[in-house]
């Protein structure tokens, strides 16, 4: 977040990842004197090479070294750089690494060179997985060569974790950082939402990692628990069962009795507040039937939610699950529930003929087709009006559940005329 | 803190709740080192002004009846363009791709595209393929007209040879690095005609129309004032049907196409057209003239139809070109619109304008803030465009403004002119709200792309009727902005 993101390629690639993702971030730079810039740093600007047909032709490193050494010197705030190379320069062969290493040592901080292109991999996925193992890599090294970016063994303690696969979508990471404070712990991390480069440095010197998104972001918890031996707690946060469970299985980690009274009672306390709130969208939405698809993890965290506002889970749909994610998901819901790899519109309209959902969860892509046979949806990759995670967050999850169902234009919709 | 409210209410919490603090990343604002403020001296690109060429092919194919663009590359480039068309239009758009992976990139994409052009026919049965190529398929030099040989043959055989007549099949070449979306859009507009225009030899009564990245309103306004002329017109790559449709519950039949699109057989029919009109210089006028040269269909390459200038010179060349007057409806509308710029020229004479989009859409839009009495400051060209440069000079030379024009520029470099000599308003696209409320200027957006409004991409702002409402924005803007020091009533 507080790192330039430079993607070396034609113009489209960092066009299109410029700001779009609500995973959002609170360091912001200076636009003017005495006024901050409208987005966080990470979404405000978009660094890119610009590939044009001559640096195709005769290679784009030293274009490449150039503009990151006047992104630099433009945004003197950044802590550091993460430089990406894609489909069209990893073709062309530009040795991005080279680049990253010069300009590190010319600028004295740190760059990382993220090989990601496109077309490695089944999907998104291998994007996860690349840059889990590269940046790991990365990160080791530049810990053995500049010892200080580590956390001093006077400053650690027991009670340091990292919170892994949580990308703060819409301010996530606001509900689910301090549930876990409050049971005394430090966060070191969070890999990686509105994180910090100094931070992430210290990734290896936590007690423990609780990892959230289990497809992305395992990789490398368990590198570092290879290498370090931190070992790594899977917890779901979405929902209330599953909240309390992880906080539950948190502190049981730890084995104080301390902390397991403080669990019980941080849970008991969020449980007071939200429960007026859930219970009034649980009698309204008790029976409802819902389709799911978005990457997978959340397939499967989702259903026990579902449940838990008394709705019932009809189909589930990944983009990216391995069979890992579909054993978890047939674990989690009903039997006779349709489920989908990777599905094309028409295995989506299928699927709505067939099951008859009163409810899409789904992206941005997909929502308004599915609109446009009556179903309503709910965007699930940004949310509509997260946070929607821990238990405050269902509150909001709920409301916007309960807001696509029973908004009147559905029924205006299905009315003759 | 978040944690100090203790009982959730069922609206749940809001962003104010969260309470979210901003926090600088350095101590206080360091300007850019001078030298490295011209886009031109630089090699690192910051906040392009503009986007890859597969999107405008894909936006041109997207406004045929029953068409879907074929990506020849791997999934990103397509998965990104669907989320933009998603923001822009919120509407579902079908576009296939052919999932490049390593093998791909070691053989070539033969067998991604013959087997996801068949797959294609076979499960969503469309009228017409747009093959569009993207960068890595460029680099690789994927040959595919042969690939497409390849895929049609095997259809021949599996489907019997009527699977030649029933779809037809358009190949944009658009490797992003040689030019932007709207080099895209251009590139379709020609291999579209070069693919399907005939001339059957008698001549029929009827106009084409290119719009270029213009949003269904606007084409609507387009067919209102040909309409009104009485012309009997084809808007080629129409959108306005495709990109903006009704809710109408369970459809029955699936897959689902949208209702509208031009029909393929309008392109067929070009070649007899009287004449072709091309309304967006640089996102259509390839089109135009390709078919001028090879059918001697009279070309007529314009500046949008935006503002009182530049709707009174479209509506001439209609009239010149199919030989019928201007109706007095569109005299009134005409009325109807300098009666508004009456209205409001004390609103809008004399404040300091700053421009930024696609070059179409500002070089037309500079020639309307100058009827307008507004003076334009700073303009950023996304794309390089001599025509564009050429239009927004001539504009200026005959209203006596001297604003300083970007062409091809990054909003990097224009943003950091906004800050240093705030404008009173700024007319631009989504991407330009951040520096708006970074120096407190009112926006009003207009072009490619416009993302975070409801119902922009059914307002028109071509045409009078279009123009009026442009104006009333500007105007509106303006007035919210700086209420109650602007009268408001008398
Ligand atoms: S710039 Fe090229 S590679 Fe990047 S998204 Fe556009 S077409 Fe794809
Ligand atoms: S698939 Fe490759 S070329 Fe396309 S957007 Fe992703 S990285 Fe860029």
């Amino acid at each position: 977040m507080d790192a330039i993101h430079l993607v070396h390629a034609p113009v489209g690639c960092g066009y299109y990842t410029w700001g779009t993702r609500r995973h959002l971030g609170d360091g912001y730079n200076w636009a003017r004197p005495g006024v901050l810039e409208n987005e966080a740093n990470h979404r405000r600007h978009c660094y890119t090479t610009a590939m044009s047909e001559e640096d195709i032709i005769f290679g784009g490193t030293e274009k490449l070294k150039q503009a990151l050494l006047e992104a630099f010197r433009i945004n003197p705030g950044a802590r550091g750089a993460i430089i990406y190379n894609t489909c069209s320069t990893a073709l062309i062969g530009d040795d991005i690494e080279q680049v990253a290493r010069e300009v590190s040592k010319e600028v004295g901080k740190p760059v990382f060179a993220c090989a990601s292109p496109g077309f490695c991999g089944v999907s998104q996925s291998k994007g996860h997985h690349e840059f889990n193992f590269q940046f790991y890599k990365w990160l080791l090294k530049y810990r053995e060569e500049h010892p200080e970016v580590c956390l001093k063994e006077e400053e650690k303690t027991p009670y340091d974790v990292n919170i892994i696969g949580e990308y703060n979508i819409d301010w996530d990471e606001v509900v689910i950082v301090p549930l876990f404070e409050k049971l005394g712990l430090r966060i070191l991390n969070v890999f990686t939402g509105n994180a910090r480069l100094e931070n992430l440095f210290k990734l290896p010197d936590a007690s423990l990692s609780i990892v959230h998104c289990q497809r992305s972001a395992t990789y490398i918890a368990e590198l570092i628990k290879q290498g370090f031996k931190v070992p790594y707690l899977r917890v779901s946060l979405f929902g209330i069962e599953q909240t309390a469970k992880a906080l539950r299985d948190v502190a049981a980690w730890f084995g104080e009795d301390k902390m397991r009274r403080r669990a019980e009672e941080i849970i008991e306390e969020e449980i007071t507040a939200i429960k007026p709130a859930v219970e009034w969208y649980r009698e309204r939405l008790s029976g409802k039937k819902v389709a799911i698809y978005v990457g997978a993890p959340r397939v499967w965290h989702w259903p026990k939610v579902m449940e838990e506002l008394g709705m019932e889970v009809v189909a589930c749909m990944t983009t990216f699950g391995h069979r890992e994610d579909y054993e978890k998901i047939i674990h989690r819901v009903k039997p006779g529930t349709l489920i989908i790899d990777n599905p094309n519109e028409f295995e989506i309209e299928e699927m709505i003929e067939t099951c008859k959902p009163d409810l899409f969860l789904t992206g941005l892509k997909e929502k308004y087709l599915v609109r446009k046979f009556g179903v309503p949806t709910l965007n699930s990759h940004s949310y509509e009006k997260g946070p929607y995670a821990g238990f405050r967050g269902f509150v909001n999850f709920a409301r916007d559940i309960y807001q696509a169902v029973a908004a009147p234009v559905w029924q205006l919709a299905r009315q003759d005329f | 803190m978040i944690n100090q409210v203790k009982e959730i209410p069922i609206e749940g919490i809001t962003y104010k709740n969260l309470k979210i603090e901003k926090k600088p990343l350095s101590r206080e604002y360091v300007p850019p080192p001078p030298e490295l403020v011209p886009r031109a001296n630089r090699a690192v690109c910051i906040d392009p002004g503009h986007t890859c060429m597969p999107l405008g092919a894909m936006w041109a194919t997207l406004g045929v009846h029953r068409a879907i663009p074929f990506v020849q590359g791997a999934q990103g480039c397509t998965t990104y363009v669907r989320y933009t068309f998603s923001r822009i239009f919120r509407e579902p758009a079908t576009i296939a791709n052919a999932s490049f992976h390593e093998d791909a990139a070691v053989f070539g994409g033969r067998k991604n595209l013959v087997r996801g052009v068949r797959n294609l026919v076979c499960r969503y049965q469309p009228e017409l393929i747009a093959i569009v190529t993207t960068c890595s398929s460029e680099v690789i030099g994927d040959d595919i007209h042969s690939f497409l040989d390849e895929a049609l043959d095997l259809m021949e055989e599996e489907l019997g040879p009527e699977v030649r007549e029933a779809v037809k099949f358009v190949v944009v070449n658009t490797p992003s690095f040689a030019g932007s979306h709207v080099e895209g859009y251009n590139r379709a507009s020609r291999e579209f005609l070069k693919a399907l225009a005939r001339k059957s030899g008698e001549t029929r009564e009827h106009v084409c129309l290119i719009p270029g990245m213009m949003t269904p309103g606007d084409i609507r306004e387009l067919k209102h004032m040909m309409e009104l002329m009485g012309v009997s017109h084809r808007v080629l790559f129409d959108i306005s049907e495709t990109l903006d449709c009704p809710l109408v519950g369970m459809p029955d039949r699936i897959p689902y196409y949208p209702p509208g699109g031009t029909p393929v057989e309008a392109f067929v029919r070009a070649g007899d057209a009287q004449a072709i009109f091309a309304l967006s210089p640089d996102a259509g006028s390839a089109g135009a003239q390709w078919l001028d040269r090879r059918y001697k269909v009279p070309a007529y390459v314009m500046t949008m139809p935006i503002g009182v200038r530049n709707t009174d010179h479209f509506l001439r060349n209609v009239a010149e070109a199919t030989d019928r007057p201007i109706p007095d409806r569109l005299r009134w509308e005409r009325g109807i619109f300098l009666d508004a710029m009456a209205d409001t020229l004390h609103y809008t004479m004399m404040k300091k304008v700053a421009l930024c989009g696609d070059p179409d859409f500002v070089a037309a839009a500079t020639w309307f803030v100058c009827e307008l009495g507004m003076v334009p400051t700073y303009i950023l060209v996304g794309t390089k465009s001599r025509r564009a440069e050429e239009d927004i000079r001539q504009a200026c030379e005959e209203y006596g403004h001297q604003p300083v024009v970007m062409n091809g520029g990054d909003q990097f470099e224009w943003e950091y002119a906004l800050k240093n000599d705030i404008p009173d308003v700024i007319l631009g696209h989504s991407r330009c709200v951040n520096i708006a409320r970074e120096i407190q200027v009112p926006l009003v957006r207009f072009g490619f792309p416009v993302y975070d409004r409801v119902g922009y991409q059914r307002e028109p702002i071509v045409g009078y009727r279009g123009g009026e409402r442009f104006l009333a924005r500007i105007v509106n803007a303006i007035l919210d902005h700086q209420y109650p020091d602007d009268r408001t009533h008398q």
